[in-house]
């Protein structure tokens, strides 16, 4: 039993969540509706219709802080939305702030503890503060020929709607449209969505007037600028009568000619239609109920377990081929075909599987692009610069668990760009820069990677103000710093420590640093490279695998040890030739093609007892990550499979440079080297990987 | 009751979850002396810690009479403990049990909890919590 009530406590805290998120995507285009001067009166009713809906599951919960404070919110939302209260700055702050407050009250809900949220409590006081409702004047509906038995059936919702565009002198139209029943949702929606164009749909109705078998008659009230030529003109169809709702004359005028409903004495609504209808949601574009029957939730982890399950059967899929090699062997020449046919079927199959579970666990990165919205518009309040926030690549798909692990770096990321990169408006306009400053969040996917990049029109790293600090506090010798290189000074801060601003402020020095981020990008597998113009702006640039569950890794041997390098950072693979290294800077290099390339012997990074038999012929796998490239030494390349990487258990969880491990088919584990962590040990330990034995951890 | 480094030592045994012949043994560069290294138990990554590298006992060669206890740590890792010899399960009663001897001396001294004479033999009792990584 308890599992049961477990598992939908579960599913309310992650329902819970995705209102939450619905209510500050629609927080977010209403403020964007709101700053260019657009009104979409839709987006209030969204609003109020999620926080209406996370009462009710609230109240099924129990969860009575939840309850109270969606509540008090539905209130609010209901006299905007009613038009019984302005949609002032300050309005829109207090609901911005709800967002936040109701992540901290999901999480004293979800841990069941007991404790005060004094910022709740403010933000209560707050929305208190905003006043009382207005009562509007009496109402001008009533001046228009509209056919009363719609009226009765109004919504409030949409009697405020109509009679705040009949303020607004808007004509009024009534579309009269026949839907054939089997395709009437779709023609439906590509109706308002057409209509929705010229003005706004008030509501809709059926006529109750049978026109068929498979057909049925709406009545669409459409509230619009256009005059009734130009909506012929673009919606006009044999199925669709549009007509001007004329506005009523004080002495009724017998020229009018009478609405075909009214005639018919109003509409008479079958009571079963009218009973769906009122079900659904007033208004438009509200989400159907069907497209929430059709999705479902799933734990992650289940999906690991597929995942896993999927990597066994590779394993059964390659020791299959074995024996299919060895029947051929033994003469069975049939056999072996026909289990060679199965093996390939199976493959194929197995790929499939694996690919559909990999799509499953795609999302796309603007989950996590919107919430890094609302901490913009929050940042950039706080610090009163102005700054638009331009999103490309959205809908860049990348692993769940990684987009996860994102939001916290990008969020500092960001907070850093608008901090010390976006400069104040003064000195804006003093270099000639427009007022607002400009963060790009752009995400694409290239190959096996989603590139994620943060780019300020910022002041540019100050990369002087950075060599004085790391030299100051003790982290580079002053002579060393004199030989830095551009990219090398750049990289200093992800150093611990450094910041480049002297004051440190409670908004980017809140003890997180760009070495932090660089940590949890690398966890991910990822890099991170900076670039920077003085004057002109900074970008950072994150490299991310698509995926964590199951990734095609080059098999390498190493001494007598096999280990698995993710093909995603391997560019390629040379033969190796020990005359033709070099020693320039202390580092090992190979000449490839004209450049120069840092090698490392990877038995002797990773400290491996010395083989005994004399190795002629080596290899040399190129792993590249961002910019930086890096050739690992190995002794034989056994070739390409697919893995699921397990990672290694906590207990080894300080020891560097591997990424986990995976199963190897004859029972054995090979560990998967990282190729980020090695490459980044190599080349910012400005030293040979020889001279470093201090690498031993544990 | 099992033989690590020529000694005999027991566990409890709520906290054994199975008893395996050594699969093949990944080491781990870099990790810490006592881990020996990683394998797959039907799936499942293990970290395979040596008990008699653990308890700073003399180097003796496992050979064909190795086993590994498998439990699980209070972080929820699988962990494996290597022990040369597994000889039987007795049952202890806790008047059977004496306060551990601080003349044992060695470094194993921090894991031990106490120590039993069944009939005709001397076991040390280990504290399986503290053998394990926390």
């Amino acid at each position: 039993m308890a599992d049961i009530t477990d598992k939908a406590r579960e599913e309310f805290f992650s329902e819970a969540q995705e209102i939450i998120e619905t209510l500050s995507r629609n927080l977010l285009a209403l403020d964007a509706a709101q700053k260019s001067g657009k009104e979409d009166p839709s987006l209030i009713n969204e609003a109020f219709r999620a926080v209406h809906t996370l009462k009710g599951l609230a109240g099924l919960f129990g969860a009575i802080r939840l309850g109270a404070f969606s509540h008090r919110l539905e209130d609010l939302l209901d006299d905007l939305r009613l038009g019984r209260m302005d949609l002032r700055p300050e309005v829109l702050d207090v609901l911005f702030s709800t967002v936040d407050a109701y992540g901290r009250i999901l999480t004293i809900e979800k841990e069941g503890r007991d404790e005060d949220l004094p910022s709740v409590d403010d933000l209560f006081r707050r929305l208190d503060r905003l006043g009382a409702a207005v009562e509007r004047g009496a109402s001008p509906v009533g001046d228009y020929e509209l056919d009363p038995g719609m009226l009765a059936v109004l919504t409030e919702y949409e009697e405020h709607r109509l009679r705040s565009n009949i303020e607004q002198n808007l004509k009024l139209y009534r579309l009269r449209v026949q839907f054939d029943l089997s395709t009437i949702d779709k023609a439906l929606d590509d109706m308002k969505e057409r209509a929705k164009r010229h003005g706004e749909i008030i509501t809709y109705l059926p006529t109750g007037e049978a026109t068929g078998v498979d057909a049925i008659e709406l009545d669409l009230l459409l509230a619009s600028r256009d005059d009734l030529a130009t909506l012929i003109g673009s919606l006009g169809a044999d199925n669709i009568v549009i007509e001007e709702i004329p506005r009523r004359l004080r002495s009724v005028s017998p020229s009018v000619p009478p609405l075909r409903g009214s005639v018919a004495g109003g509409m008479t609504l079958p009571k079963q239609e009218h009973l769906d209808r009122m079900a659904d949601a007033p208004g438009d574009a509200a989400p159907s109920l069907r497209s929430l029957t059709q999705t479902v939730r799933v734990d992650i982890r289940k999906l690991d377990h597929l995942m896993n399950i999927v990597g066994e059967l590779s394993i059964v899929r390659s020791s299959l081929s074995r024996i299919a090699e060895r029947l051929r062997g033994e003469g069975s020449r049939q056999l072996a075909t026909e289990l060679m046919r199965l093996h390939r079927n199976f493959d194929r199959r197995l790929g499939e599987m694996q690919d559909g579970i990999l799509e499953v666990r795609m999302v796309p990165l603007g989950q996590v692009f919107d919430r890094l919205a609302r901490v913009v518009r929050q940042i950039s309040r706080d610090l009163g610069k102005e700054i638009r926030l331009v999103i490309t690549g959205a809908e860049t798909e990348i692993d769940k668990l990684i987009v996860e692990e994102l939001s916290d770096p990008l969020m500092h990321m960001i907070r850093n760009a608008i901090d010390h990169g976006i400069e104040s408006a003064e000195r804006r306009a003093e270099v000639g820069k427009p007022l607002a400053g400009t963060i790009a969040l752009n995400a694409f996917q290239k190959g096996n990677h989603v590139m994620i990049e943060v780019e300020d029109d910022g002041r540019g790293i100050d990369e002087r103000a950075l060599i004085e600090k790391a030299v100051e506090s003790g982290k580079i010798a002053r002579d060393e710093a004199s030989e830095l290189v551009r990219d090398e000074i750049l990289a200093l801060i992800f150093v611990p420590g450094l910041s480049t601003r002297e004051q440190v402020d409670d908004l980017s020095g809140r003890g997180v640093g760009m070495d932090i981020v660089k940590t949890n990008i690398s966890k991910l597998g990822g890099v991170i490279d900076v670039h920077s113009e003085t004057g002109i702006g900074t970008k950072m640039a994150i490299t991310l695998p698509i995926t964590l569950a199951i990734v095609s890794a080059l098999l390498v041997r190493v001494h007598d040890q096999v280990f698995a390098i993710p093909l995603s950072s391997v560019s390629e693979a040379l033969s190796f030739d020990a005359g033709q290294v070099r020693r320039v800077e202390n580092r090992e290099v190979v000449t490839v093609r004209g450049s120069s390339l840092p090698i490392c012997d990877l038995g002797r990074l990773l400290g491996l007892p010395e083989p005994l038999e004399d190795r002629r012929r080596r290899f040399i796998v190129v792993a590249a990550l961002g910019n930086r490239r890096l050739g690992l030494v190995v002794d034989h390349l056994y070739g390409q499979e697919d893995i699921v990487i397990k990672p290694l258990g906590s207990s080894l969880s300080r020891v560097r440079g591997f990424a986990g491990a995976t199963e190897l088919g004859d029972q054995r584990v090979g560990l998967v080297l990282d190729s980020g962590a090695v490459i980044e040990e190599v080349l910012s330990g400005g030293e040979g990987p020889r001279e470093r034995p201090s690498l031993m951890h544990g | 009751m099992f033989v690590v480094g020529g000694e005999l030592f027991g566990i409890e045994l709520t906290g054994i979850k199975e008893i395996l012949s050594p699969p093949p043994i990944t080491p781990v560069p870099r990790s810490s002396r006592e881990v020996l290294g990683v394998c797959s138990v039907r799936g499942l990554l293990v970290t395979v810690l040596c008990l008699r590298r653990k308890l700073r006992l003399a180097e003796t060669s496992g050979g064909r009479r190795s086993r590994i206890l498998l439990t699980t740590s209070q972080s929820g890792e699988t962990v494996g403990l290597l022990v040369d010899e597994v000889r039987q399960v007795v049952r202890l009663q806790a008047s059977e049990i004496e306060a551990a001897a601080s003349t044992l001396g060695s470094d194993a001294s921090e894991h031990v909890v106490g120590v039993a004479r069944p009939p005709g033999s001397f076991v040390v009792l280990l504290d399986l919590r503290s053998i394990l990584p926390s």
